[in-house]
């Protein structure tokens, strides 16, 4: 079936954007928490533009935009992953950061007393705890990413949907009413693909609460 | 950038905001009239319907918008169920946002302890007056952050009306570039009109969760 | 709350900032995008943009493969330039697009030649005619403009000419536009517009191949031609593809190509009409 073909191709999509925005989100989550003014205005800027731009008008920014404005040729697929990854960091950032900030205090203390460094302080004590706390919200990103994957096909990636219309379009004449059939399929392939991954999430998520 | 070509498209941007900003809200209602009866049938525990209804709301949340509005405006009529772009575009939100809601209300419903259930009952309140009095108020104040966000949400998400043709923001700025090809100017202005709409809507979602925070006691 | 409302004001100046950096400063464009036939041929690859779902001129058959008579064209281009193709999927809104910002090297997309489009890139010699024409269900046929009422929908595709003409010498009808041909036909086809006014070629097959609907209007507007275009300034793909265009003539390829991709859907008597040979519009 080549409408798996194009199943993958948005699930690639979306793991790679996803691995991009874990490593890169952890970063900017640890910057967020800084106490520098300017970073953080920089990053409120950064968050509230995602929150408020949809993907669509990123992606249309990032393939057209950037042509026009630097005369860099970007290939559909990498401007897809910028998008995606540019949406994943900020969300990303926030969830380390929320994690961040509810680990008690005490812990940096007492890390400080039993003499560790700051740097030590984060890679043995506080990181180990945030990544436990994000897993599952990360998971949950996949499915959110794959399900935006589904706009890519109006930069010309070929994903599930326009295969199905070109499949419904090359069965006009046989089968004219293939469209119901054809789209059902994608609309449960989508399910079967996200459902897993947001029950994993929340047994994850109910699992670590504890 | 060339400030008459802005100037001579800001009607059709304008158009495009109100149809956006009309087909947007009737389904944030929709959403929330949806989400709002969904949470309270799993909440009751009421049998069979309480199926249904998850059934639903992991269905919408599992797959995409475009895909559910392909679904809706072009598989439907083939088995006879016929509906305008307006209706399948306020539908398509409001089914796509009421899982959402309801999932949103759940939490704020399963937040609540036990304890004030059973002691506004050994008051002397029935269930329904629990509920009204006691229950209620608490969930909403409780689920209004995750409920904003929704909002802008389901506001982005009409970004994707184009596929059932409705003018909406993202299509007009496509459909000028489409016919002048003066991208800059369409694209910028595309990002405008978002900021126009969607700002406000984030800055009075923060607002409100700093007042909801600060009216509750304790904690 | 003063507090407040200076972030939302800083907030709104940083947005606002940030918004036009993205987007706004790019008024320099200045520098290349396309490719001359010589990097094509050093590259090895050509980007030719298709349509895919408009067949019988560009679509994708039942084992993914493109077909129809732009692509039959696109891949005798490919083999003479001897370099591999990479057909991209456009959509009609896109193709300027596409070709401004260097995405694609040629399109080969049913693009009518219009004086519109002339000033944004470059267009070849024709290889077919075109005009406009209004397909409309058998049970309420449209045989004219005027028959359009105030509460008929006339589905559109975006960015075609099509759009453009309704638009501009009949701002009074209503349109519905989408994005895609596939969506443009099923919605026409569930019912959803009174008329689907497009390129009379396009219309005709639609007719042909669904039945139930008729061509009530075949031809409208002014008689167009339809030819490849390249990025505005790329004259060496260009010199290379009207000289390509001239050669085949000679061996009637644009005949050939249509025997083989538009005969089932039009039979032989559409041929002589739809057909440009050699780059040379035949006197009517």
């Amino acid at each position: 079936m080549r409408l798996l073909g194009g199943l993958w191709v948005a699930v690639r999509i979306s793991l790679i954007s996803v691995a991009i925005s874990i490593v890169l989100g952890l970063v900017a989550g640890v910057l967020m928490t800084s106490k520098n003014k300017i970073i953080k205005a920089i990053f409120r800027v950064y968050l509230e533009i995602v929150r408020i731009m949809p993907q669509m008008v990123l992606l249309f920014i990032v393939y057209f935009g950037t042509t026009r404005v630097f005369g860099l040729n970007l290939e559909p697929e990498i401007s897809a992953i910028i998008v995606f990854s540019f949406w994943g960091v900020a969300e990303m950032g926030d969830l380390v950061r929320g994690a961040l900030i509810s680990i008690p205090k005490i812990q940096y203390e007492s890390a400080a007393a039993l003499g560790l460094t700051s740097n030590q302080t984060y890679r043995f004590i506080i990181l180990p705890q945030t990544i436990r706390r994000l897993i599952p919200l990360s998971i949950n990103l996949i499915t959110r990413m794959i399900k935006t994957t589904s706009l890519v096909m109006m930069i010309g990636i070929v994903e599930v949907l326009k295969v199905a219309q070109q499949i419904i379009e090359a069965n006009r004449r046989v089968s004219p009413n293939a469209a119901f059939g054809v789209f059902a399929v994608v609309f449960i392939l989508y399910f079967l693909i996200c459902w897993p991954i947001s029950k994993l999430a929340a047994y994850l998520e109910k699992k670590w609460a504890a | 950038m060339d400030f008459n070509v802005i100037i001579s498209y800001l009607p059709r941007y304008r158009d495009a905001l109100l149809l956006t900003l009309r087909v947007g809200w009737q389904g944030v209602f929709l959403a929330l009239a949806v989400g709002i009866l969904c949470a309270v049938v799993i909440d009751l525990k009421i049998p069979v319907l309480r199926r249904i209804v998850g059934f639903y709301i992991e269905l919408f949340r599992n797959t995409p918008l475009l895909v559910q509005l392909f679904f809706l405006y072009f598989a439907l009529p083939k088995i006879g169920l016929l509906i305008s772009p307006v209706v399948c575009g306020t539908l398509g939100l409001g089914l796509l946002g009421g899982a959402y809601m309801a999932e949103t209300f759940r939490s704020g419903l399963e937040n609540i302890p036990p304890i004030q259930k059973e002691s506004a009952e050994s008051l002397g309140m029935t269930r329904m007056q629990v509920f009204a009095y006691v229950v209620l108020p608490q969930a909403v104040r409780s689920s209004v952050p995750g409920m904003m966000a929704n909002v802008i949400f389901l506001l982005k998400e009409t970004s994707v009306f184009s596929t059932i043709s409705l003018m909406d923001l993202m299509f007009t700025a496509k459909d000028l570039i489409g016919m002048y090809a003066k991208t800059i100017e369409c694209l910028t202005m595309l990002v405008v009109f978002y900021l126009v709409m969607l700002l406000p809507v984030s800055i009075l979602g923060s607002i409100l969760e700093r007042r909801l925070r600060f009216a509750e006691f304790g904690d | 709350m003063k507090h407040t409302l200076k972030k939302v004001g800083a907030l709104l100046l940083g947005l606002t900032l940030a918004a036009f950096t993205l987007v706004g400063c790019g008024s320099n464009g200045d520098k290349t995008v396309y490719r001359t036939v010589d990097e094509i041929k050093d590259k090895g690859t050509i980007n030719i943009g298709v349509f895919s779902d408009k067949s019988p001129f560009g679509y994708v058959d039942e084992n993914g493969q493109y077909q129809g008579y732009d692509v039959y064209f696109g891949n005798r281009i490919g083999a003479d330039l001897g370099v591999k193709i990479n057909y991209v999927s456009t959509e009609a809104a896109n193709r300027i697009e596409y070709l401004q910002t260097g995405k694609v090297d040629i399109i080969l997309a049913n693009f009518t030649v219009t004086e519109k489009r002339a000033e944004e890139v470059d267009f070849t010699l024709p290889y077919m005619n075109v005009a406009l024409g209004v397909v409309s269900p058998d049970s309420r046929v449209i045989t004219s403009l005027d028959e359009i009422g105030p509460d008929d929908q006339v589905i559109v595709i975006s960015g075609t000419t099509a759009e453009t003409y309704l638009e501009e010498t009949h701002p009074e009808i209503k349109l519905q536009k989408y994005d895609a041909y596939a969506e443009a036909k099923t919605a026409f086809e569930n019912g959803n517009g009174c008329a689907w006014a497009n390129d009379n070629t396009e219309v005709i097959a639609f007719a042909i191949e669904n039945p139930g609907f008729t061509v009530g209007i075949p031809s409208l507007g002014s008689a167009d031609t339809i030819a490849a275009a390249v990025t505005k300034g790329n004259a060496t793909l260009l010199d290379w593809l009207n000289n390509e265009i001239v050669e085949l003539g000679k061996e009637n390829f644009f005949h050939a190509d249509s025997e083989a991709t538009l005969l089932d859907t039009y039979g032989k008597d559409y041929e002589d009409t739809l057909v440009v040979e050699g780059g040379v519009v035949a006197a009517k």
